[in-house]
């Protein structure tokens, strides 16, 4: 039984406004490296700044490579029963992040590295309540269209 | 600095050994050790232990102080070195410094860990600000898929083949058959290995190092000692480990730099083999044989390019034409490697300094590289932990 609600599978990593889908991080002042999530300091050795903004990614991405699971991860992570294979991407974003997610596709045959791909928000499985948990996922580009 | 040798090596034979505790595991290889070594207990100055995760150590990691008190006490100094799978070979790196510094004249470095069922629970913190939890809960990605995705990125580079993912299983299990010590010892055809259950795509179940109880142990010593115990030591020609560089693309945690060279390497890895080549004053040529942690499949193709061993884009082609067999030009693996052992993690490092002494000395029978003069031993660890070491005769 399922409510429609729809539950953020954790806090602070996403969020849906009206131009779409965003990855919440942060963005160095100094040198401009990016961090998903926030992070409170820049980690890049060569800078200097400690300065960090608040900055959000996405929908542009380009798919890195991807990988479909055919066994049932094991605890903490969820998955609704019976288990169904589901792929992952590694997603390079444009504002200099390689991300990991999962993919939103009928056509796993039809991934390729190098693809264009989009940060959607979506269903991974359901809670003990029947509410939707959703996570950032990316889909092939042209499914828009 | 001075020189080390490798005065005995012992190993305890991997696999799963529900009888035996890791205390007894460790005990068979430094007893096997001290007797290759022709050196007693008591003579040990130090001991550098790799920290179990697992099993043992009083929860601490003390797993170098439970061997001193199996031995018998006798006051020595211990070091317990943490480093994920890397830790038998930080460990070594440790155990070589304590004896190339002049501070002591013989220790003893072991590594032993008996591992759970299933896949490994990389993190030990169950909490939202924990990148690993957090893959794990958010995005659902199991270990293999790291492993996978770099495979699948690597077969639409280079259009390496399922084939040929196949053919590396084939390879060590055609080893191990010649390896007591091994887990698996019986051959895989190419066609056992491709109907092996798919984990994750593109790999397959046997193309995956299981994890496995193992344990393993070495007497290092100054060259002074060494040479009242042997005319033909093997040498520690370098050792050194190293963790990773910000932007090597590598997905370490939910997301990482996307680095403008668009690859992804393991740099940690990279710099410790580097390292070692600098401070062995040796180059890729002249390495007679590697024992590389080949959790998967994946890291035979990939690692042997990442460090100068051949060029880029032509490891697939070595293992066609069978150059990275213990005959071949560049051998890789002779042991069997994981593949066939199995990951009894923190012991790895250590594994690797046995077989790479057993092939130097020629012992190591029906899989022996022929006339090896220098071998390269590497792990891998989380926590972005690497080792290498570089033993001669």
């Amino acid at each position: 039984m399922t409510t429609g609600k729809r539950v953020h599978v954790t806090e602070g990593l996403f969020e849906e406004t009206a131009d779409g889908a965003r990855l919440l991080g942060s963005k160095c002042a100094t040198c401009g490296s990016t961090y998903f999530p926030k992070s409170p300091v820049c980690h890049n050795p060569k800078c200097d700044g400690s300065a960090m903004t608040d900055a959000s990614f996405g929908p542009k991405g380009n798919l890195w490579s991807y990988s479909t699971q055919h066994y049932a991860p094991p605890l903490p992570a969820k998955f609704d029963e019976p288990y169904e294979p589901y792929t992952l991407g590694l997603v390079d974003l444009p504002e200099g992040l390689r991300v990991l997610g999962r993919m939103s596709t009928d056509d796993v045959e039809g991934l390729k590295s190098g693809m264009d791909v989009e940060l959607i928000i979506d269903r991974i499985h359901s809670d003990d309540d029947g509410n939707d948990v959703v996570s950032w996922m990316f889909r092939p580009a042209q499914a828009q269209a | 600095m001075r020189d080390v040798a490798v005065l005995g090596v012992g190993m305890h034979p991997w696999g799963k050994f529900p009888d035996s505790s890791i205390t007894e595991m460790c005990r068979y290889a430094v007893e096997a050790a001290l007797k290759d070594a022709g050196v007693k207990w008591p003579e040990m100055e130090a001991v550098s232990a790799g920290s179990s995760r697992f099993s043992g150590g009083k929860g601490w990691g003390l797993n170098g102080n439970d061997v001193v008190e199996d031995m018998g006490p006798t006051g020595i100094p211990v070091y317990n070195l943490s480093a994920g799978c890397a830790a038998g070979g930080n460990a070594f790196d440790i155990g070589h410094m304590l004896v190339s510094s002049g501070m002591y004249e013989m220790v003893l470095v072991v590594g032993g860990e008996k591992m759970p069922k299933g896949m490994i629970q990389l993190s030990g913190v169950d909490e939202e600000t924990d990148p690993e939890y957090l893959r794990q809960v958010a995005v659902g990605m199991p270990g293999p898929a790291f492993w996978a995705l770099l495979t699948r990125r690597r077969m639409e580079e280079h259009g390496t083949t399922e084939e040929q993912l196949a053919k590396i299983a084939v390879k060590a299990h055609q080893n191990s058959v010649h390896n007591s010590n091994a887990r698996f010892r019986q051959e895989f055809t190419q066609e056992d290995v491709l109907n092996s259950a798919l984990v994750s795509d593109p790999l397959r179940l046997y193309e995956i190092c299981p994890v496995s109880d193992g344990a393993a142990a070495a007497i290092l010593c100054s060259a002074e000692e060494a040479r009242k115990h042997t005319t033909d030591p093997i040498w520690v020609a370098a050792s050194a480990v190293a963790t990773a560089q910000f932007d090597d693309g590598i997905p370490r945690g939910l997301a990482s730099p996307a680095p403008a060279h668009g690859r992804a390497y393991h740099s940690e890895a990279l710099l410790a083999v580097e390292g070692c080549y600098e401070k062995a004053g040796v180059t890729p040529k002249d390495i007679d044989l590697v024992e590389l942690q080949d959790n998967t499949v994946y890291y035979e193709l990939a690692f042997p390019e990442e460090w100068g061993l051949c060029e880029p884009g032509e490891a697939e082609s070595l293992l066609e034409s069978g150059e990275t067999l213990p005959t071949g030009k560049l051998p890789i693996n002779p042991s069997g490697g994981f593949l066939c052992f199995g990951e009894a993690t923190t012991a790895m490092g250590m594994f690797q300094v046995c077989e790479l002494t057993w092939q130097l000395r020629g012992q190591a029978g029906k899989r022996q590289v022929p006339d090896a003069m220098v071998g390269l031993g590497q792990t891998l660890g989380l926590g972005s932990n690497a080792s290498a070491v570089i033993l001669k005769r």
